[in-house]
Protein backbone atom coordinates (compact mmCIF):
# COMPACT_ATOMS: atom_id res chain seq x y z
CA UNK A 1 0.00 0.00 0.00
CA UNK A 2 1.43 3.52 -1.00
CA UNK A 3 1.93 5.66 2.53
CA UNK A 4 0.60 8.99 2.13
CA UNK A 5 3.77 11.04 2.32
CA UNK A 6 5.12 9.17 -0.62
CA UNK A 7 1.34 9.88 -2.43
CA UNK A 8 1.14 13.66 -1.64
CA UNK A 9 4.73 14.07 -2.75
CA UNK A 10 3.72 11.70 -5.85
CA UNK A 11 0.76 13.89 -6.37
CA UNK A 12 2.54 17.60 -6.04
CA UNK A 13 5.32 16.38 -8.72
CA UNK A 14 2.20 15.46 -10.58
CA UNK A 15 0.89 18.73 -10.37
CA UNK A 16 4.06 20.15 -11.49
CA UNK A 17 4.33 18.20 -14.35
CA UNK A 18 1.29 19.17 -15.49
CA UNK A 19 1.59 23.09 -15.17
CA UNK A 20 4.61 22.78 -17.31
CA UNK A 21 3.27 21.07 -20.12
CA UNK A 22 0.70 23.27 -20.06
CA UNK A 23 2.56 25.92 -20.36
CA UNK A 24 4.86 24.60 -22.95
CA UNK A 25 1.62 23.98 -25.19
CA UNK A 26 -0.08 26.98 -24.66
CA UNK A 27 2.94 29.04 -25.58
CA UNK A 28 3.70 27.49 -28.10
CA UNK A 29 0.67 26.90 -29.89
CA UNK A 30 -0.63 30.32 -29.87
CA UNK A 31 -0.39 32.63 -32.90
CA UNK A 32 -2.66 34.69 -34.44
CA UNK A 33 -3.13 35.83 -38.15
CA UNK A 34 -5.38 39.03 -38.94
CA UNK A 35 -5.82 42.11 -40.92
CA UNK A 36 -5.72 46.02 -39.12
CA UNK A 37 -6.70 48.30 -41.84
CA UNK A 38 -5.31 46.28 -44.69
CA UNK A 39 -2.02 46.03 -42.50
CA UNK A 40 -1.64 41.81 -42.26
CA UNK A 41 0.32 41.25 -38.99
CA UNK A 42 1.05 37.87 -37.97
CA UNK A 43 1.99 36.67 -34.12
CA UNK A 44 3.76 34.30 -32.81
CA UNK A 45 5.61 33.28 -29.88
CA UNK A 46 8.63 33.24 -31.80
CA UNK A 47 8.46 36.94 -32.54
CA UNK A 48 10.66 37.25 -28.98
CA UNK A 49 13.62 35.49 -27.62
CA UNK A 50 11.57 35.58 -23.79
CA UNK A 51 8.75 33.77 -25.31
CA UNK A 52 11.31 31.20 -26.65
CA UNK A 53 13.21 31.20 -23.47
CA UNK A 54 10.11 30.67 -21.66
CA UNK A 55 9.26 27.52 -24.06
CA UNK A 56 12.66 26.16 -23.67
CA UNK A 57 12.88 26.30 -20.23
CA UNK A 58 9.44 24.95 -19.56
CA UNK A 59 10.33 21.98 -21.52
CA UNK A 60 13.26 20.88 -20.16
CA UNK A 61 11.83 20.94 -16.64
CA UNK A 62 8.79 19.20 -17.97
CA UNK A 63 11.14 16.22 -19.00
CA UNK A 64 12.72 16.33 -15.83
CA UNK A 65 8.86 16.51 -14.01
CA UNK A 66 8.04 13.36 -16.22
CA UNK A 67 11.59 11.21 -15.59
CA UNK A 68 11.46 12.03 -11.55
CA UNK A 69 7.79 10.45 -11.28
CA UNK A 70 9.26 7.48 -12.27
CA UNK A 71 11.92 7.30 -9.49
CA UNK A 72 11.33 4.94 -6.96
CA UNK A 73 11.59 5.79 -3.38
CA UNK A 74 14.42 4.90 -1.15
CA UNK A 75 17.03 5.08 -3.92
CA UNK A 76 19.85 7.41 -3.03
CA UNK A 77 19.00 9.14 -6.32
CA UNK A 78 16.63 11.31 -4.27
CA UNK A 79 19.72 13.45 -2.54
CA UNK A 80 20.55 14.71 -6.67
CA UNK A 81 16.62 15.57 -7.18
CA UNK A 82 16.96 17.67 -3.78
CA UNK A 83 19.42 19.68 -6.09
CA UNK A 84 18.19 19.54 -9.15
CA UNK A 85 14.94 20.97 -7.94
CA UNK A 86 16.78 24.05 -7.11
CA UNK A 87 18.10 24.65 -10.06
CA UNK A 88 15.29 24.12 -11.82
CA UNK A 89 13.77 26.47 -9.54
CA UNK A 90 15.98 28.88 -10.86
CA UNK A 91 15.79 28.33 -14.78
CA UNK A 92 11.76 28.36 -14.09
CA UNK A 93 11.91 31.66 -11.81
CA UNK A 94 14.29 33.26 -14.90
CA UNK A 95 11.83 32.08 -17.63
CA UNK A 96 8.82 33.34 -16.17
CA UNK A 97 10.15 36.62 -15.20
CA UNK A 98 11.64 37.65 -18.33
CA UNK A 99 8.50 36.38 -20.50
CA UNK A 100 6.62 38.79 -18.11
CA UNK A 101 8.96 41.73 -18.26
CA UNK A 102 8.21 40.98 -22.32
CA UNK A 103 4.53 40.70 -22.21
CA UNK A 104 4.18 43.74 -19.70
CA UNK A 105 5.30 46.08 -22.34
CA UNK A 106 3.01 44.19 -24.71
CA UNK A 107 0.22 45.00 -22.98
CA UNK A 108 1.03 48.33 -21.96
CA UNK A 109 3.63 49.86 -23.68
CA UNK A 110 6.14 52.46 -23.26
CA UNK A 111 5.28 56.13 -24.38
CA UNK A 112 8.49 57.16 -23.49
CA UNK A 113 9.92 54.86 -26.14
CA UNK A 114 7.37 55.38 -28.53
CA UNK A 115 6.34 51.79 -28.30
CA UNK A 116 2.90 51.25 -28.51
CA UNK A 117 0.85 48.33 -26.88
CA UNK A 118 -0.13 45.64 -29.34
CA UNK A 119 -2.26 43.83 -27.22
CA UNK A 120 -5.56 45.47 -28.54
CA UNK A 121 -4.69 44.32 -31.89
CA UNK A 122 -3.77 40.53 -30.93
CA UNK A 123 -6.06 39.91 -28.00
CA UNK A 124 -6.12 35.69 -28.71
CA UNK A 125 -2.65 35.72 -28.35
CA UNK A 126 -2.25 38.01 -25.67
CA UNK A 127 -4.76 36.15 -23.50
CA UNK A 128 -2.99 32.54 -24.24
CA UNK A 129 0.21 34.10 -23.61
CA UNK A 130 -1.28 35.09 -20.09
CA UNK A 131 -2.36 31.63 -19.97
CA UNK A 132 0.87 29.98 -20.28
CA UNK A 133 2.03 32.69 -17.74
CA UNK A 134 -0.53 31.55 -15.14
CA UNK A 135 0.38 27.72 -15.95
CA UNK A 136 4.43 28.26 -15.00
CA UNK A 137 3.57 30.74 -12.28
CA UNK A 138 1.62 27.72 -10.79
CA UNK A 139 4.60 25.27 -11.41
CA UNK A 140 7.31 27.46 -10.17
CA UNK A 141 4.88 27.57 -6.53
CA UNK A 142 4.59 23.65 -6.83
CA UNK A 143 8.15 23.37 -7.16
CA UNK A 144 8.95 25.80 -4.61
CA UNK A 145 6.51 23.37 -1.96
CA UNK A 146 8.29 20.09 -3.38
CA UNK A 147 11.42 21.54 -2.34
CA UNK A 148 10.78 22.62 0.75
CA UNK A 149 9.11 19.04 1.38
CA UNK A 150 12.07 17.60 0.47
CA UNK A 151 14.24 20.01 2.82
CA UNK A 152 12.22 19.12 5.69
CA UNK A 153 12.15 15.43 5.39
CA UNK A 154 15.85 15.32 5.38
CA UNK A 155 16.33 17.76 8.18
CA UNK A 156 13.64 15.59 10.15
CA UNK A 157 16.51 13.93 12.40
CA UNK A 158 17.52 17.76 13.07
CA UNK A 159 14.35 18.89 14.22
CA UNK A 160 13.14 16.49 16.12
CA UNK A 161 16.26 17.18 18.44
CA UNK A 162 15.24 20.96 18.97
CA UNK B 1 31.70 -1.40 15.24
CA UNK B 2 29.27 0.78 13.55
CA UNK B 3 29.29 3.07 16.81
CA UNK B 4 32.98 2.98 16.88
CA UNK B 5 33.17 4.35 13.07
CA UNK B 6 30.27 7.00 14.22
CA UNK B 7 32.02 7.96 17.24
CA UNK B 8 35.17 8.35 14.98
CA UNK B 9 34.05 9.88 12.24
CA UNK B 10 32.52 12.72 14.96
CA UNK B 11 36.09 13.20 16.39
CA UNK B 12 37.64 13.85 12.80
CA UNK B 13 34.93 16.49 11.75
CA UNK B 14 35.20 18.44 15.01
CA UNK B 15 39.22 18.16 14.43
CA UNK B 16 38.25 19.85 11.18
CA UNK B 17 36.45 22.39 12.28
CA UNK B 18 36.84 23.90 8.96
CA UNK B 19 38.73 27.32 9.52
CA UNK B 20 40.05 27.98 5.99
CA UNK B 21 36.64 27.58 4.64
CA UNK B 22 35.27 30.08 6.69
CA UNK B 23 37.41 32.74 5.26
CA UNK B 24 36.63 31.39 1.64
CA UNK B 25 32.71 31.69 2.68
CA UNK B 26 33.29 35.46 4.16
CA UNK B 27 35.60 36.27 1.14
CA UNK B 28 32.69 34.69 -1.67
CA UNK B 29 29.89 36.58 0.39
CA UNK B 30 32.03 39.95 0.21
CA UNK B 31 32.11 39.63 -3.27
CA UNK B 32 29.04 39.00 -3.91
CA UNK B 33 28.01 42.00 -1.70
CA UNK B 34 30.20 44.27 -3.55
CA UNK B 35 29.03 42.55 -7.04
CA UNK B 36 25.04 43.32 -6.35
CA UNK B 37 25.87 46.46 -4.57
CA UNK B 38 27.43 47.70 -8.08
CA UNK B 39 24.78 46.72 -9.85
CA UNK B 40 22.18 48.53 -7.73
CA UNK B 41 23.93 51.57 -7.91
CA UNK B 42 24.92 51.53 -11.41
CA UNK B 43 21.13 51.20 -12.79
CA UNK B 44 19.84 53.05 -9.50
CA UNK B 45 21.57 55.82 -11.04
CA UNK B 46 21.19 55.02 -14.83
CA UNK B 47 19.54 58.20 -16.21
CA UNK B 48 20.62 60.07 -19.77
CA UNK B 49 19.06 63.41 -21.14
CA UNK B 50 18.96 64.72 -24.14
CA UNK B 51 17.73 67.57 -26.03
CA UNK B 52 16.63 67.96 -29.54
CA UNK B 53 15.60 70.73 -31.56
CA UNK B 54 11.63 70.11 -32.18
CA UNK B 55 10.83 73.33 -34.32
CA UNK B 56 12.30 76.92 -35.32
CA UNK B 57 10.52 79.60 -34.33
CA UNK B 58 12.01 82.77 -36.38
CA UNK B 59 15.27 82.48 -34.98
CA UNK B 60 15.04 80.99 -31.73
CA UNK B 61 14.72 77.16 -31.35
CA UNK B 62 12.24 75.47 -29.53
CA UNK B 63 14.18 72.02 -27.73
CA UNK B 64 12.46 69.43 -26.19
CA UNK B 65 14.66 67.52 -23.20
CA UNK B 66 13.97 63.89 -23.02
CA UNK B 67 14.83 61.59 -20.12
CA UNK B 68 15.58 58.23 -20.58
CA UNK B 69 15.35 56.85 -16.45
CA UNK B 70 15.34 53.62 -14.91
CA UNK B 71 12.08 54.09 -13.07
CA UNK B 72 10.69 54.33 -16.78
CA UNK B 73 10.48 50.10 -17.21
CA UNK B 74 9.06 48.04 -14.09
CA UNK B 75 11.64 45.47 -15.72
CA UNK B 76 14.54 47.85 -14.39
CA UNK B 77 12.93 49.00 -11.23
CA UNK B 78 12.72 45.01 -10.21
CA UNK B 79 15.98 44.82 -10.94
CA UNK B 80 17.02 47.45 -8.60
CA UNK B 81 15.12 46.55 -5.84
CA UNK B 82 15.97 42.57 -6.01
CA UNK B 83 19.90 43.42 -6.02
CA UNK B 84 19.38 45.62 -3.45
CA UNK B 85 17.86 43.27 -1.19
CA UNK B 86 20.77 40.41 -2.50
CA UNK B 87 23.07 42.82 -1.17
CA UNK B 88 21.44 43.83 2.55
CA UNK B 89 20.70 39.92 2.92
CA UNK B 90 25.12 39.74 1.86
CA UNK B 91 25.56 42.39 4.67
CA UNK B 92 23.45 40.78 7.43
CA UNK B 93 24.91 37.24 6.89
CA UNK B 94 28.14 39.25 7.02
CA UNK B 95 27.71 40.74 10.51
CA UNK B 96 26.46 37.56 11.68
CA UNK B 97 29.27 35.40 10.74
CA UNK B 98 31.73 38.38 12.19
CA UNK B 99 29.56 39.12 14.70
CA UNK B 100 27.02 36.72 16.16
CA UNK B 101 28.37 33.80 15.88
CA UNK B 102 26.15 33.00 19.10
CA UNK B 103 23.07 33.93 17.46
CA UNK B 104 20.82 30.52 17.49
CA UNK B 105 16.99 29.64 17.58
CA UNK B 106 16.65 25.91 18.48
CA UNK B 107 19.65 24.91 16.54
CA UNK B 108 17.89 25.94 13.38
CA UNK B 109 20.60 28.60 12.50
CA UNK B 110 22.06 26.85 9.32
CA UNK B 111 19.45 25.84 7.84
CA UNK B 112 17.84 29.71 7.92
CA UNK B 113 21.09 30.75 6.12
CA UNK B 114 20.50 27.71 3.50
CA UNK B 115 16.93 28.83 3.05
CA UNK B 116 17.42 32.54 2.92
CA UNK B 117 20.75 32.12 0.51
CA UNK B 118 18.51 29.76 -1.96
CA UNK B 119 15.47 32.43 -1.83
CA UNK B 120 18.20 35.30 -2.63
CA UNK B 121 19.35 33.28 -5.41
CA UNK B 122 16.02 32.51 -7.07
CA UNK B 123 15.06 36.61 -6.39
CA UNK B 124 18.32 37.33 -8.20
CA UNK B 125 18.19 35.42 -10.88
CA UNK B 126 14.39 36.68 -11.74
CA UNK B 127 15.89 40.45 -11.66
CA UNK B 128 18.62 40.09 -14.02
CA UNK B 129 16.65 37.87 -16.28
CA UNK B 130 13.89 40.26 -16.43
CA UNK B 131 16.68 43.23 -17.05
CA UNK B 132 18.34 40.90 -19.90
CA UNK B 133 15.71 40.81 -21.74
CA UNK B 134 14.52 44.04 -21.66
CA UNK B 135 17.84 45.10 -22.50
CA UNK B 136 17.78 42.98 -25.56
CA UNK B 137 14.27 44.26 -26.55
CA UNK B 138 15.87 47.89 -26.18
CA UNK B 139 18.86 47.19 -28.26
CA UNK B 140 17.10 45.06 -30.84
CA UNK B 141 13.95 46.47 -31.09
CA UNK B 142 11.11 44.24 -32.20
CA UNK B 143 10.03 44.33 -36.29
CA UNK B 144 6.83 42.29 -35.43
CA UNK B 145 5.94 44.65 -32.87
CA UNK B 146 7.40 48.16 -34.50
CA UNK B 147 9.18 48.83 -31.37
CA UNK B 148 12.01 50.70 -32.63
CA UNK B 149 15.50 50.25 -30.88
CA UNK B 150 16.16 53.12 -28.37
CA UNK B 151 19.90 52.14 -27.93
CA UNK B 152 20.98 54.06 -30.99
CA UNK B 153 19.60 57.49 -29.26
CA UNK B 154 20.39 56.55 -25.56
CA UNK B 155 23.86 54.89 -26.11
CA UNK B 156 25.08 55.55 -22.44
CA UNK B 157 21.87 54.64 -20.64
CA UNK B 158 22.44 50.73 -22.59
CA UNK B 159 26.15 51.03 -21.92
CA UNK B 160 25.60 51.73 -18.03
CA UNK B 161 22.59 49.05 -17.99
CA UNK B 162 24.66 46.62 -19.43
CA UNK B 163 27.44 47.15 -17.04
CA UNK B 164 24.61 47.08 -14.25
CA UNK B 165 23.81 43.57 -15.77
CA UNK B 166 27.26 42.30 -15.91
CA UNK B 167 27.73 42.92 -12.21
CA UNK B 168 24.67 41.29 -11.48
CA UNK B 169 25.30 38.21 -13.63
CA UNK B 170 28.70 38.05 -11.64
CA UNK B 171 26.67 38.49 -7.88
CA UNK B 172 24.88 35.27 -9.41
CA UNK B 173 26.93 32.96 -9.94
CA UNK B 174 28.61 33.96 -6.77
CA UNK B 175 25.25 33.35 -4.95
CA UNK B 176 25.05 29.92 -6.31
CA UNK B 177 28.49 29.29 -5.19
CA UNK B 178 27.54 30.64 -1.86
CA UNK B 179 24.09 28.82 -1.57
CA UNK B 180 25.69 25.76 -3.01
CA UNK B 181 28.16 25.97 0.23
CA UNK B 182 25.30 26.50 2.65
CA UNK B 183 23.76 23.87 1.32
CA UNK B 184 26.79 21.36 1.98
CA UNK B 185 27.69 23.37 5.82
CA UNK B 186 23.70 22.41 6.20
CA UNK B 187 23.86 18.53 5.11
CA UNK B 188 27.42 17.34 6.24
CA UNK B 189 26.67 17.97 9.89
CA UNK B 190 27.19 14.46 11.79
CA UNK B 191 23.63 13.42 12.79
CA UNK B 192 22.96 10.88 15.16
CA UNK B 193 20.13 9.20 13.33
CA UNK B 194 19.85 7.39 10.12
CA UNK B 195 19.94 9.93 6.80
CA UNK B 196 17.23 7.71 4.95
CA UNK B 197 15.29 10.24 2.65
CA UNK B 198 11.77 10.19 2.35
CA UNK B 199 10.52 11.01 -1.55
Amino acid sequence: MIKPKRLLSLLLRFIAFGTTLAAVILMATSHEKGTFFAVSYEAKYTDTPAFKYFVIANAIVTVYGFLVLFLPPGSPIWRLVLALDLVFIMLLISSISAAMAIAQVGKNGNPRAAWLPVCGQITKFCNQVTGALVAGFIALITYIILLLYSIYNFLNPLFEKA
Amino acid sequence: MALQNEDKLEVGYSSLQPKPKKWVLLMLRLLAFFATAAATVVMGLNKETKTLVVATVGTTPIKATLTAKFQHTPAFVFFVIANGLASIHNLVMIMGDLCGQKLDYKGLRLAMIAILDMMTVALISGGASAAAFMAELGKNGNSHARWNSICDKYKTFCDHGGGALIASFAGLILMLIISVMSIIKLLIKPKPDSTTVVP
